[in-house]
């Protein structure tokens, strides 16, 4: 079954409900996704929450939008997160060591456990592009 | 996310409800910091907590290291499955006082 879906979501913390229900919605169409429903949902609101937390720190009230993608083809699930915010610079981003216990900094990690790719890429029209890939072939 | 509290003796018991995400983090730390900071024995019960993102595990990082820093501590009650599964995949359950 390909899946093929795309949202724009306003740039705000309110908006990260929405953007689980979007993805829950998403992966409630094929089983092959039962088993990992619960982490990708995560995965994809944390990206999400990075985009406000981080590309647009220090902006409020902004009007922008970002944009989430979802696609499933040939046991690949890939997912895309298109903002307008401040570039990332991916050297960058670092998760904190996970034995210097503070608050923070496990967003990216989990992201980064729970996919097996984590890219920026360039897209027209945007100043951040992060693509998030699974491979489904062995599950 | 909704909560409420009940308090008995110096046991403070605050029952989370919902999704804890980084819209109402600061609202779950407004609850449960005084409490720490008065120095209450503090009870999170995490039974209806469906949904916690790195936002919600800061919360209990940030209110068991004010509870050590203060000389009290924070356990968590009734952890959810998903809830504890997050918690796992922060390598925390050595950490934080799971009940």
């Amino acid at each position: 079954m390909d899946i093929s879906e795309s949202k724009d979501f306003p740039v705000h913390t309110k908006s990260l409900r929405e953007v689980r229900d979007f993805a829950r919605e998403i992966f409630d169409q094929s089983p092959i996704f039962n088993n990992q429903k619960d982490e990708l949902v995560l995965a994809i609101a944390e990206a999400a929450q990075n985009i406000v937390k981080h590309a647009y720190k220090d902006i409020s009230n902004t009007k922008d939008i970002m944009q989430i993608k979802i696609s499933f083809k040939d046991n690949e699930l890939k997912i895309g997160f298109y903002d307008k915010g401040k570039p990332v610079n991916q050297e960058n981003i670092k998760h904190r060591k996970l034995d210097d216990i503070k608050p923070g900094g496990l967003g990216t990690f989990f992201i980064q456990q729970i996919m097996d790719e984590v890219v920026f890429k360039e897209a027209t029209g945007w100043h951040n592009h992060l693509v998030l890939t699974k491979n489904f072939n062995q599950q | 996310m909704s909560y409420n509290v009940k308090e008995e003796g110096n046991i403070a018991t605050v029952y989370l409800n919902g999704e804890i995400d980084m819209d109402v983090t600061e609202s779950a730390k407004e609850v449960i910091l005084p409490l720490v900071e008065a120095k209450k024995e503090v009870h999170l019960n995490l039974k209806d907590v469906q949904y916690m993102d790195s936002s919600g595990i800061s919360v209990l990082i940030e209110s068991h290291q004010k509870a050590l820093e203060v000389g009290t501590t924070v356990k968590l009650k009734e952890i959810s499955k998903s809830v504890l599964k997050v918690i796992m995949m922060a390598k925390l359950e050595q950490v934080l006082n799971l009940d």
